[in-house]
């Protein structure tokens, strides 16, 4: 008897596992089309790893080109502010000499009037006279060449001071230049995560921490007076507050 | 005798600009990258005044500031900072540590003749 319960035991067992095989048989394609996918995969992953570190060994070429941008603006700027400085010594110099002129040309005309004064009794000088009178025009000449030279001398002010967007600029891209390390040290850290094998084989171009530059990412261009009228009321306001503790030393 | 103005800025140009503006003014300008070339040249001329960046390399505007301020020999030298930090904290910590005025940048160079004026004239 025990050995009939024996073998149901076993053909009991035998259809459980005959269901499992059937099960089995369906799963089979399932897991076919994973490992077709994963196939599919990770050369794709592959690809994605190389293109990341080879975008890596990219940044410190872009870093580079930014920070020659930023020599060749500051070097052409001073080039500029050294011209414009050439300008404004000339003009002064040539303002000088004009104002000489204009002088000059202030007593000749006081002169002139003496002159004409006793020329007036000679007969036939007055149409002479009046010929000189209207040849004469070199004060208001002169006047003209003053309004040239001051619109010149603004003309230049206003040019070295739109200069000083270089200033600005140069911090705007240092701060994106520091923006691009960050982001190549975190890719560097992902491929070293996604393939170290991979990555042994493409090594990680090192940068040199940036040539201590600072910068102020927040640095704006801008005419506007808003921020410079902002800093002069806190220091107002820091002015009076140090008058305050003057007094209060004083009672103390 | 012309007086002396020792501009600390990092940026050539922004050194340039200035030189500029001053210089028309009949002041001597002397130039320095960092914090630490302006204590060094400090000492070199009779320096009336200082106008100086805070975002330098080596040593900053704010070190500067309290290295002048904590010397007899600079202490009464007045101080102008020229920076593009506009925030009301820096602002107000520039002043604290001793300067005497803060201007912003991008600068009128009529501005700083005026602040410089007021100091020298």
């Amino acid at each position: 008897m025990k050995q009939v319960s024996n073998m149901s035991d076993l053909f009991e067992r035998l259809n459980d596992l005959k269901v499992v095989f059937r099960y089995g048989q369906k799963l089979i394609p399932i897991i076919q089309s994973i490992i077709d996918f994963m196939k599919e995969t990770v050369p794709l992953l592959e690809d994605i790893n190389t293109s990341i570190a080879d975008s890596t060994n990219k940044i410190p070429k872009a870093k580079d080109q930014i920070t020659n941008v930023t020599s060749a603006t500051e070097l052409a700027t001073t080039e500029i502010l050294d011209i414009a400085d050439s300008i404004s010594i000339d003009l002064d110099k040539i303002e000088k000499e004009l104002k000489l002129l204009q002088e000059n040309e202030t007593k000749k005309k006081e002169l002139w009037v003496k002159i004409k004064d006793l020329l007036k009794d000679n007969d036939g000088s007055g149409q002479l006279v009046e010929e000189y009178e209207q040849l004469d025009n070199s004060i208001a000449v002169m006047a003209n060449f003053q309004k040239v030279f001051d619109k010149i001398k603004n003309d230049v002010y206003n040019i070295t001071l739109s200069l000083q967007v270089q200033d600005i600029t140069s911090q705007q891209l240092a701060a994106v230049n520091h923006l691009i390390e960050s982001v190549r040290q975190r890719l560097s850290s992902l491929v070293m995560h996604l393939d170290e094998t991979e990555l042994s084989n493409m090594e990680l171009v090192k940068i040199d921490s940036p040539d201590n530059s600072t910068f102020n990412p927040e640095a704006v261009y801008t005419k506007s007076q808003e921020k410079q009228d902002m800093a002069d009321s806190l220091v107002n306001s820091n002015s009076s507050k140090a008058s305050q503790d003057e007094i209060d030393k004083l009672f103390s | 005798m012309k007086k002396i103005i020792l501009v600390a800025d990092d940026s050539p140009s922004i050194r340039k600009f200035v030189s500029f503006a001053l210089a028309m003014k009949g002041f001597e300008i002397i130039s320095a990258a960092d914090g630490m070339e302006a204590l060094e040249k400090l000492p070199d001329k009779q320096i009336s005044l200082v106008i100086t960046d805070l975002n330098m390399p080596n040593l900053d505007g704010f070190e500067l500031i309290k290295s002048m301020r904590s010397n007899d020999q600079f202490k009464d030298i007045p101080i102008i900072i020229l920076s593009s930090l506009a925030g009301s904290d820096e602002i107000q910590k520039g002043m604290e540590i001793g300067a005497n005025s803060y201007l912003i940048k991008p600068f009128d160079p009529k501005r700083i003749v005026y602040e410089v004026s007021k100091y020298l004239n």
